[in-house]
């Protein structure tokens, strides 16, 4: 197997006395994509935001121990936690980018959304406007916005959410990163735009080769996307391995409490109206 | 997945109803107190700066007997003065003094104001701290006191008054700024353009700063008005620039004749009435055309 693009070790990460995350390790190859599986408050986001170094921004949030090692393309490894805030800014989008969970609001209301996609191409790219816009333009062919060249005069209050989450992800992919990390971008989306941007999602990872690190509490989103996972329960790591593996041959009960959550196909067959999930016990687990 | 090209471009492709680019000045022209509030700045920015350039006769000059009535036969449109000089040139000239110097301290206030309140807000903690601490200084100093005690000490130019005003009257809007900034540093796509790589320097001047402008719009309207009145008052206890005649200054010469001589004291008063009174106006008809949820209150 290949060497692993990112790996965390033990990370730790503390709000005051409270750990959010605690003893997390996982690896992730090139070009594959993991999912980061958990219930709300388990610690993904967190999770995703230590790798980015944004934890500690406006919150009591400290990482207190562990490694988040990034293979550089000439193999040798670095030490995000370690990095300096300027070394971390030419990385951040140059070398791993995020796409967040609302795209109502993670654009800015003030620019147009061509501008925006050109400014990030120009923060980490010396080009003139001229090949940035170039760049945008085949960005957002490239995430199959119908006529870019019309949304890219567009302000972002007058998208759709499926479009701006498009927009969001021409902007995370402008500069070519290695790892993507996408914090539930399919949550605020109705059901057929979901599966619409799973799909651009998956056949982009295939065009680009980017490794992907997808968080999601869905494992229909998981099943559909993913090829390893990452259970996480209570801040902590609970059990990963293969996608196929694990929905397979749920190791710990939790994972199995996770899967039993989903509805199967059939099940219902034969009742006139919906019923309850059965409760999992959680007691043992 | 095969045919997700077609989905996605079946989504999207059924022309959207054409944007409305000047929806903002359409809600501004709906406001008709705005309206009349721009028509009076209007006119009276012709009066301070296009009329004088047509007018070539001495504003100093003796022109008729002293304290000649407004409209007497013979004598010019608005009277004399004490001196037996022409009220309507001297208040017309006037104008230009009292708007220059409002102007400048209203853009010293905005930028201080800004600036002081975008790192605190932005950066938080002791940053925010100490410069909070600074602002409430400045917030308790009793604002006339403390610009007599500056224009005192300098001197009397139009640069000490501007200056006099500016430290005087930022503290709101660095308040104002700050809270904006701490509102919006929350947002997602703050995160999202720091997640992107961008400097803090970038965050607070680009990617912040543009979505507080409608607030600061507004705001440098009024402190517009707030400025002109508080020129308008150093000007009448004498501290104006003896060699500029702004309003509040002529009618602080005048004062003493107010009982024989009433219109040399109530015409520029009544100019500096109706300037501030317009930029109030033109601020609410801002207000509503900037913020859609102040609409139709």
């Amino acid at each position: 197997m290949d060497q692993p693009l990112l790996s965390v070790r033990n990370l730790t990460v503390k709000f005051g006395e409270f750990k959010a995350i605690d003893g997390l390790s996982f690896d992730l190859y090139p070009g594959k994509t993991l999912a980061v599986v958990g219930e709300s408050g388990s610690g993904k986001s967190v999770t995703a935001l230590s790798i980015m170094r944004l934890v500690e921004l406006g919150t009591r949030a400290k990482v207190a121990e562990g490694e988040v090692l990034l293979r550089r393309d000439d193999g040798s490894t670095i030490d995000l936690l370690k990095q300096s805030e300027r070394a971390m800014r030419s990385i951040r989008g140059n070398d791993i980018s995020m796409v967040f969970q609302e795209p109502l609001t993670s654009l800015n209301p003030v620019y147009t959304t061509g501008d925006q996609v050109i400014e990030t191409i120009r923060q980490h790219r010396k080009t003139t406007r001229r090949d940035a816009a170039k760049r945008a333009l085949e960005m957002f062919e490239k995430v199959r916005i119908p006529r870019p060249d019309k949304v890219m005069q567009d302000y972002p209050h007058q998208l759709s959410g499926g479009m701006r989450q498009r927009v969001m992800i021409a902007m995370a992919l402008s500069c070519d990163p290695r790892l993507l990390i996408a914090d539930e971008p399919t949550t605020a989306l109705d059901v057929t735009i979901q599966a619409q941007m799973l799909g651009l999602m998956k056949s982009l990872q295939q065009e680009t080769g980017a490794a992907v690190m997808l968080i999601t509490h869905d494992m229909g989103v998981v099943a559909e996307v993913a090829d390893d996972m990452v259970v996480m329960r209570n801040s902590k790591f609970v059990e990963s391995g293969s996608v196929y593996d694990i929905f397979e041959k749920p190791g710990a009960a939790y994972t199995r409490a996770l899967l039993a959550s989903v509805p199967r196909l059939g099940s219902m067959k034969g009742k006139t109206e919906p019923e309850r999930f059965d409760l999992v016990d959680r007691e043992g687990m | 997945m095969t045919t997700l090209r077609d989905t996605t471009t079946l989504a999207d492709t059924r022309e959207r109803p054409p944007i409305e680019r000047y929806q903002g000045l359409r809600m501004f022209m709906a406001n008709k107190a705005a309206v009349l509030g721009a028509i009076l700045l209007g006119v009276i920015l012709i009066i301070s700066y296009i009329l004088p350039l047509f007018i070539t006769t001495d504003k100093l000059a003796y022109v008729a007997s002293r304290h000649t009535p407004p409209l007497t036969e013979g004598g010019p449109i608005l009277g004399t003065d004490y001196l037996g000089r022409d009220v309507a040139l001297i208040v017309m000239h006037g104008g230009s003094t009292t708007l220059e110097v409002a102007g400048f301290a209203a853009l010293l206030i905005i930028f201080v104001g800004a600036t002081i309140g975008a790192f605190a807000g932005y950066y938080g903690g002791m940053v925010d701290r100490v410069l909070m601490k600074v602002t409430e200084f400045f917030q308790v100093l009793p604002g006339l006191l403390f610009a007599l005690v500056v224009v005192a000490l300098f001197g009397a130019s139009t640069a000490t008054i501007v200056i006099a005003i500016g430290i005087v009257s930022w503290p709101p809007i660095a308040r104002q700024t700050r809270s904006e900034f701490m509102k919006q540093k929350g947002l997602e796509y703050v995160k999202a353009a720091k997640a992107i790589g961008a400097s803090n320097a970038r965050i607070i001047l680009r990617t912040i700063l543009p979505n507080t402008f409608p607030i600061l719009i507004v705001q440098s309207t009024l402190t517009m008005g707030a400025a002109i009145l508080f020129e308008a008052g150093l000007a009448f206890l004498g501290l104006g620039d003896p060699n500029n005649l702004s309003w509040g200054y002529y009618v602080g010469l005048n004062r003493q004749y107010f009982l024989t001589n009433w219109w040399a004291v109530s015409i520029p008063g009544f100019m500096v009435f109706l300037t501030v009174l317009s930029l109030s106006l033109i601020g609410d008809g801002l207000q509503d055309a900037i913020n859609p949820k102040l609409r139709g209150r």
